[in-house]
């Protein structure tokens, strides 16, 4: 009997991580939140306080249109030439 | 592009059985085994050649083609004249707003409701009457099964992994009715969706669990109206979601009866389902930017009448009618429709 697999074969995608940073001092921070309860504040304490410690700079704060969908492409590549790292997501 | 490789097994249907639970195929019901002659059969039922892609996952990239679709569909037990309600039901969960991703993998645990509409509901012998949400007839159960199937097998939505459901919902494993149209006092849903004559439809819907909403003593559009509304603002269901209403029969009739339309009855229910911001503020669940955005006084139910569908379904015996809330707090899923066996804008 020949059976036919329900499942398909994963996307191939050339993902890769990006180089660590050497130091956090003077780095530029990006900020988007996924719009979760708190998760506003939150991001933009947490940034406060790496600049307290680190210095640099912290970009306007980004928005996700809703928690539990992919950040849009254009959201991201618009960010990734802006800052030096970022901070995004929150559980609730 | 994806198509499906194939097992050989030996010829024995229960081992084939077995063989599908070793691979991790099932939602944990036995599964028809996809035997090639059936999934072909199935095919043969969409125009389009197997390779086509009818759903992609946003965060994946995992694509549902047509042989996909198939091989799921024959697992679930459905026939081949199914086949195009189950298609459709893709293309509609995939348009962007209704994030079949995350609707499945929230801790929400929703299940994407199925409303058929229109005449293929008669020709494939789906039921729209007694005992609608529940058991005994082929075309709702395994129409939905194969709908669960798919986002368990192509799109990998497996519970604990990528559904991440607290409590999950019974209608993961099959949320699938079909409009009453003989008990209809308003025009069909396919009909105020704005398909051409002749053309059924499927809606889908990131619906929760399923909320009875039980009135054997009204008899005035009125209380029946104030007793779904009362089930749509529960302190457990409140939020800017929008809703699913089915009236049964006895209910319908009083509506109908007394020349309600539509319209009016999804603005009496968005009217009604409330809450004041104090009984929010008192529970802990005050959002002042949902508040701001909906702009009402009280915090109701949804954004807008709009929001509420309102269908017929169900058997002609008993004053229980069915609330069904959407998907968690917000508007992550909006609900979407799609016309069934045909493509209207090629």
């Amino acid at each position: 009997m020949k059976l036919y697999d329900p499942t398909v074969a994963a996307a191939e995608y050339d993902h890769h991580r990006a180089p660590p940073l050497q130091s956090l001092k003077g780095a530029t921070i990006g900020l988007l939140s996924n719009r979760k309860l708190n998760a506003d504040p939150l991001l933009t304490e947490t940034a406060r306080v790496l600049q307290k410690r680190y210095g640099g700079r912290v970009l306007e704060l980004a928005h996700k249109k809703n928690a539990s969908a992919p950040a849009p492409t254009e959201t991201l590549t618009g960010l990734a030439p802006e800052c030096d790292y970022l901070i995004t997501a929150s559980g609730d | 592009m994806n198509i499906a490789t194939s097992h050989e097994v030996p010829d024995d249907l229960l081992a084939a059985i077995d063989y599908c639970y070793e691979r991790g195929w099932t939602d944990g019901l036995p599964v028809v085994p996809p035997e090639a002659s059936r999934v072909e059969a199935m095919m043969q039922m969409e125009g389009r050649p197997p390779e086509t892609v009818i759903a992609h996952h946003p965060a994946t990239g995992l694509e549902l083609t047509v042989q996909a679709a198939a091989v799921n569909a024959v697992m679930a037990g459905c026939l081949p004249d199914y086949f195009p309600v189950v298609i459709a039901a893709f293309e509609a969960m995939n348009k962007e707003p209704f994030n079949f991703h995350g609707s499945t993998a929230s801790t929400g645990g929703s299940a994407p409701l199925l409303i058929v509409s229109g005449g293929v509901v008669d020709d494939i012998a789906m039921n729209s009457g007694v005992n609608l949400f529940g058991p005994g007839n082929r075309a709702n159960a395994t129409i939905g099964r194969a709908v669960r199937l798919i986002l368990l097998n192509v799109f990998r939505m497996t519970p604990g992994i990528s559904d991440k459901s607290t409590q999950g919902n019974p209608g993961k494993f099959s949320f699938c009715i079909a409009e009453r149209a003989d008990r209809l006092p308003w025009p069909r849903l396919c009909e105020e969706q704005e398909y051409p004559d002749g053309v059924s439809s499927v809606t889908v819907f990131a619906g929760a669990g399923f909320c009875n909403v039980e009135n054997h003593g009204a008899n005035q559009p009125e209380q029946v109206l104030m007793t779904m509304a009362d089930a749509m603002a529960n302190y457990g269901c409140i939020s800017l979601g929008q809703s699913v209403v089915v009236f049964s029969p006895e209910h319908a009739r009083i509506l109908g009866d007394a020349n309600w339309s539509r319209q009016e009855v999804q603005s009496f229910l968005f009217e009604q389902a409330k809450r004041t911001p104090d009984d929010m503020k008192h529970i802990g669940k005050f959002v002042p930017s949902e508040y701001q955005r909906q702009g009402q006084t009280d915090y109701h139910r949804g954004l807008n009448a709009e929001d509420i569908l309102v269908t017929v379904g169900g058997g002609d015996a008993g004053g229980h009618s069915a609330f069904i809330p959407s998907w968690s707090r917000s508007r992550g899923s909006i609900t979407q429709h799609q016309a069934i066996g045909v493509c209207i804008d090629c």
